[in-house]
């Protein structure tokens, strides 16, 4: 993320009924007291701080005609997002608190789609809370075909987990649940806590794009060969040595997610361009990809490429070819 | 490029919020703030004659044609207040109303899924039954006698006190604005998949206007119903709507603004379109005048110095323009 972005950051935090979304809002209003919140939420909650704004709003889910077959939007949120854009009294903070059954990637296809939201707002995470004594149930459940499981895509589509009420399973458990949670998003820190007493400041101002300490905190699922060709929703992460060919590498994402973007729910990449002294760092939602300049290499620091895909049917194998062909000086 | 910059200016009044919309009477003025506070300014000099609030802040403000009354809409519900009274009716609904758009003594607010008519007390007359989402838009048709609206996927026309449609014109996607022209012959509207979508009433043929950069979120009819003007693009745009459309025309493209934030024609159809930029500058045009297609300067602008939020005409020499710091600038172009 370059330095001088001066967009406001939004923070979405999704989880089930129970997860402890308000209880965290509460205290997210609280401990940034004096600061100026403006707070979306879909489900009257009880948030009752006087210096933040709340504002109410009902899910309205809308299909864009771009040619994007999964592209949806939240109607609503572009309302009233474009609303507080144009007050005078500048927000420091979004917060966007979803329903449990909301499906994140509206929302965060919002930020993609919608350029005047895009050019004065950053989605900084999407925060998912979920409950350690019932997640997995949730996980668990069996959706009639053609219906998503709405936990499964909180998990999947989140930059942080808040694994939230430990204090009511023992430590077995919470080891089975991460792990669970592990499966579905390798990518996203996981951050177990009781009454949501975390750090704020590890879900505030988070950068979604801050991938490189995860990968390399669990190098593991960058060969992880578990779950190919099955319904469940896991991660696939790969790392190349070596600079890509920006081309190759948009046509290839355009390619891949055109034909399986409805089943890649994200993406996300660390990338070393050949002629670019910075990374280059890349997410997509669905069909949906952006990518914009990072930090710089550091001096000694190998040049290399990490790339994550979160979603059903992924094929590891076709992924890695797929993404080695973009390496520059490979024949074509 | 020969521009003159015009530094006629009537007076200059300050008001301390963010402007969003503004309307006009004879003698007044209103300045509605995101805030939710409308001003209310003397025409003749901007003195401040009194302010109006709706809780939860503003999005529309409109004068009655006769002057009498000023509907307020914002986020959470509508207002009507009444000049010669002093008197303010509230309705919080806690549901969203985009707009407040008058018929002689009628006017229509959306209220969430539904718009309502009401008389000039706030009364309510008769309202729409709810659309599938969120109204974003209304128009009268036909001086006053059909009401259209829009909201996600399309629009729909109602006869006065006819909860159901008489018509339904259906586009999927997310339509922001609506203008008709007002003949009723044509209604169009401005989506966030950045076109234009324009239906011929009399037989419900359709066309799209594609290709514009960015979501069409600003629509405006001339007096006269020829031309149409839009945003969405760093050019304004203007479509010829004589004779049998703008089918397979191209739009003329008025070229003063990074990206436009409001357009207001000069009443009395002379094609003349005022229009606001970002960047800080009001620009005033001959729409008729130039080549379609082929983007041109206007002669005529002002350097406000400060994004352009709203533009209002009060009459045909004075041109009202606000900007996003506060201030009101009664501009008055010599023509």
């Amino acid at each position: 993320m370059p330095d001088h972005d001066s967009r406001v950051p939004v923070t979405v935090l999704t989880g089930f009924l129970g997860s402890g979304k308000t209880t965290l809002l509460n205290r997210i209003l609280t401990e940034e007291h004096g600061r100026r919140i403006a707070v979306i939420e879909n489900e009257f909650g009880e948030v009752g701080v006087d210096d933040a704004l709340v504002l109410d709003s009902e899910e309205e889910i809308f299909e864009m005609n771009n040619g994007c077959i999964c592209c949806t939007v939240r109607g609503d949120l572009i309302r009233i997002l474009g609303a507080l854009m144009r007050r005078r009294d500048s927000f420091d903070r979004i917060i966007i608190e979803t329903t449990g059954l909301a499906d994140p990637a509206p929302v965060a296809q919002t930020f993609f789609v919608d350029e005047e939201i895009g050019s004065q707002l950053r989605l900084d995470a999407i925060i998912t809370l979920v409950d350690a004594a019932h997640v997995l149930t949730h996980l668990d459940e069996v959706k009639p075909e053609g219906v998503e499981n709405e936990a499964v895509e909180q998990v999947a589509f989140a930059d942080r987990i808040v694994l939230n009420k430990t204090d009511l399973v023992d430590e077995a458990h919470v080891t089975t649940v991460r792990d669970r949670l592990r499966a579905v998003n390798a990518l996203a820190e996981i951050i177990p806590t009781a009454h949501a007493g975390i750090d704020l400041g590890q879900i505030l101002d988070v950068g979604a794009f801050d991938l490189a300490r995860v990968l390399q905190d669990d190098p593991r699922f960058l060969t992880d060969t578990d779950h190919q060709h099955d319904q469940t929703v896991t991660s696939v992460g790969i790392e190349l040595p070596g600079e890509i060919d920006v081309e190759r590498l948009n046509d290839w994402l355009g390619e891949l997610l055109g034909a399986k973007g409805t089943d890649i729910f994200r993406s996300k990449g660390i990338l070393a361009l050949a002629g670019s002294d910075r990374q280059y760092v890349f997410q997509g939602v669905h069909m949906l990809f952006d990518g914009d300049n990072g930090r710089a290499w550091r001096d000694g620091e190998p040049r290399t490429n990490r790339m994550v895909f979160i979603g059903r049917n992924l094929d590891r194998t076709q992924l890695e070819r797929g993404f080695a062909a973009c390496l520059a000086g490979v024949p074509a | 490029m020969t521009t003159t910059t015009l530094t006629d200016t009537a007076w200059r009044q300050e008001v301390d919020d963010a402007p969003v919309t503004l309307t006009t009477t004879d003698d007044l003025v209103a300045v509605g703030g995101a805030s939710g506070t409308a001003w209310i300014l003397e025409a003749a000099d901007g003195r401040p004659a009194g302010t109006v609030t709706l809780p939860g802040g503003l999005l529309d403000l409109a004068f009655s044609p006769d002057g009498e009354h000023l509907a307020l809409t914002g986020p959470l519900g509508y207002a009507m207040w009444t000049a010669t009274a002093g008197h303010t009716t509230v309705n919080e609904t806690m549901r969203w109303s985009a707009r407040a758009r008058w018929a002689s003594e009628r006017v229509a607010v959306a209220d969430g899924r539904t718009a309502i008519v009401l008389d000039t007390g706030g009364r309510e007359l008769w309202r729409t039954e709810p659309a599938t989402s969120t109204v974003t838009d209304l128009a009268w048709l036909r001086d006053g006698r059909r009401l259209a609206l829009t909201a996600y996927n399309g629009v729909r026309c109602h006869e006065r006190h006819r909860p159901d449609p008489i018509a339904a014109y259906t586009y999927v996607g997310s339509h922001l604005t609506i203008a008709a022209s007002p003949n009723g012959r044509w209604i169009c509207t401005g989506n966030q998949d950045a076109s234009i979508h324009i239906w011929r009433t009399r037989d419900a043929s359709e066309l799209t206007m594609s290709g514009y950069p960015s979501k069409v979120s600003r629509l405006a009819f001339d007096d006269t119903g020829r031309w149409l003007a839009a945003d969405g693009a760093p050019e304004v745009t203007v479509w010829d709507f004589a004779g049998k459309g703008p089918q397979g025309s191209s739009p003329r493209m008025l070229r003063a603004h990074d990206t436009v934030t409001a357009l207001a024609w000069r009443p009395g159809g002379s094609a003349t379109l005022a229009t606001g930029g970002s960047e800080g500058t009001v620009a005033l045009w001959d729409a008729a005048a130039g080549a379609p297609g082929r983007p041109r300067t206007s002669a005529r602008r002002w350097e406000l110095g400060d994004q352009v939020t709203a533009l209002a005409w009060n009459g045909r020499d004075r041109l009202l323009a606000a900007t996003r710091e506060g201030t009101i600038h009664c501009l008055t172009p010599r023509t």
